[in-house]
């Protein structure tokens, strides 16, 4: 733990530049909320961005100025906020539902701190609703009275987790321990079934190692969750073999 | 290693200030406060986003939605979580760093085009730093800087690179990286007296 705390903390910098993205930054930005001392950092180190912005200042084009005033005036602005905490608070409640039931397991998965933190840490309004969705649908399957856990290695080390519930006929899958890709690579997730493989989404570049949760729905019976390494963007049916196969029959 | 010395240069402390009270006017649907604002930032927003996009065209496209933003935000602007100069010149490199990564035609950028670009990144700085005092304070702090300091930070911030590409287009760890660019900024902001 103090290894880990002590990793992030070098990260003020590129934080402070924006270089810092996905998972990674959301990491961040949840342990800035417990850091004083990081986010004094990140403070300092904002400050000394922008003299690298008035650096390069430039003259817009002139005709800029008119619109943009004229635009400002035809716009309504947004009241201060004042209740912003109470609202990310809301999540909470289902959450504490599901958890006696999976907790456990979760937990090992380290399942359940991706999403606390994919909706708390969302950032801008936008990427809370799109969390929050997913987050519900999420819950849904985590919370389904079927709901099970299947782990399985992989044969390039590390292990993936897939909850599955047959009734809503979805799936949440993560990984934890993949080793990284080269940037022209990505892992590929799949639904092997007996009539076809269907591609089940990209997974995230992991961060410290574990990827973010990706749902997939339409599962058939029969159906097993594989894994492979496919090039960059994915493709439409698998070109390597699978890391890891998980079928999900009990 | 020893802290280089501060440059010594003009406070800003009284732009800032007059800045924060300006956004707080701005907040309160004050127009003229807006145009002040306008004259005072809109240079360095446009001149932050044509170096991280390049194209003009959508460079101006840009800097309209960050300016017509920081109207449209400014009740949320607060001031003991930095200056108001900072929190619209982060409204605007986040968003010229979306656009970046967003454009799919973008992130497929290959190496040979990013290689190249950061030659001429490290020497655009270099280039248009000769105009004000500002400008050669920022010179002066950068040439304290290891020239592989220098290069991460006008990679990730210029460039637009998140970390990790950063690391990937010199070719070093991430550890590396990561260092590299809170060792250089930290020395930045000693060597041009950043007090925060």
């Amino acid at each position: 733990m103090k290894l880990l705390h002590h990793d992030l903390h070098f990260l003020t910098g590129a934080y402070a530049l924006d270089a810092l993205e996905g998972p990674e930054r959301e990491r961040f930005e949840h342990h800035l909320h417990r850091c004083q001392s990081c986010s004094n950092e990140v403070r300092g180190l904002r400050e000394t961005s922008t003299r690298l912005a008035f650096a390069v200042s430039m003259p817009p084009p002139p005709p800029m100025r008119e619109r943009v005033l004229a635009r400002a005036s035809q716009t309504r602005q947004l009241p201060p906020v004042t209740e912003a905490r109470h609202e990310v608070q809301v999540p909470l409640q289902p959450r504490a539902r599901w958890m006696p039931r999976l907790a456990m397991g979760l937990a090992a998965a380290g399942l359940a701190v991706v999403i606390v933190l994919g909706v708390a840490l969302a950032g801008t309004q936008h990427r809370l609703d799109v969390a929050r969705a997913q987050e519900n649908t999420v819950l849904a399957v985590l919370s389904a009275r079927d709901a099970r856990i299947v782990t399985a290695s992989t044969n390039v080390g590390g292990s993936a987790t897939v909850v599955v519930s047959s009734s809503l006929r979805r799936i949440v899958f993560t990984a934890t321990g993949l080793p990284a890709l080269p940037g022209n690579r990505v892992y590929q997730l799949w639904l092997m079934g007996p009539p076809e493989t269907r591609s089940a989404g990209l997974l995230s570049q992991p961060s410290a190692g574990q990827t973010a949760p990706v749902l997939a729905g339409g599962l058939v019976s029969g159906d097993r969750v594989g894994v492979t390494v496919e090039p960059a963007g994915g493709t439409a049916r698998p070109t390597t073999p699978p890391i890891v196969v998980i079928p999900l029959s009990e | 290693m020893r802290a280089p010395e501060p440059v010594p240069g003009p406070s800003r402390t009284g732009r800032e200030n007059e800045l924060d009270s300006l956004l707080a006017r701005v907040a309160r649907g004050d127009q003229s406060a807006f145009e002040v604002v306008y004259d005072q930032l809109a240079g360095p927003v446009y001149g932050l986003i044509c170096k991280v996009l390049r194209d003009p065209a959508q460079s101006e496209e840009v800097a309209q939605e960050v300016l017509l933003e920081v109207w449209r935000r400014a009740s949320r602007f607060d001031r003991a979580k930095g200056s108001a100069q900072t929190w619209v010149m982060m409204i605007a490199h986040r968003r010229a760093v979306d656009r970046v990564r967003s454009a799919s035609a973008e992130a497929q950028r290959d190496q040979k085009n990013a290689a190249a670009s950061v030659t001429i990144a490290t020497d655009e700085v270099a280039e248009t730093v000769e105009a004000n005092l500002e400008r050669e304070r920022v010179r002066r702090c950068l040439a304290t800087l290891t020239e592989t300091q220098r290069e991460s930070i006008t990679l990730a911030y210029y460039g637009g690179y998140t970390y990790s590409q950063v690391a990937g287009l010199l070719d070093v760890a991430l550890g590396t990286i990561k260092t590299r660019i809170r060792d250089g900024l930290i020395r930045m902001r000693d060597c041009m007296g950043v007090s925060w």
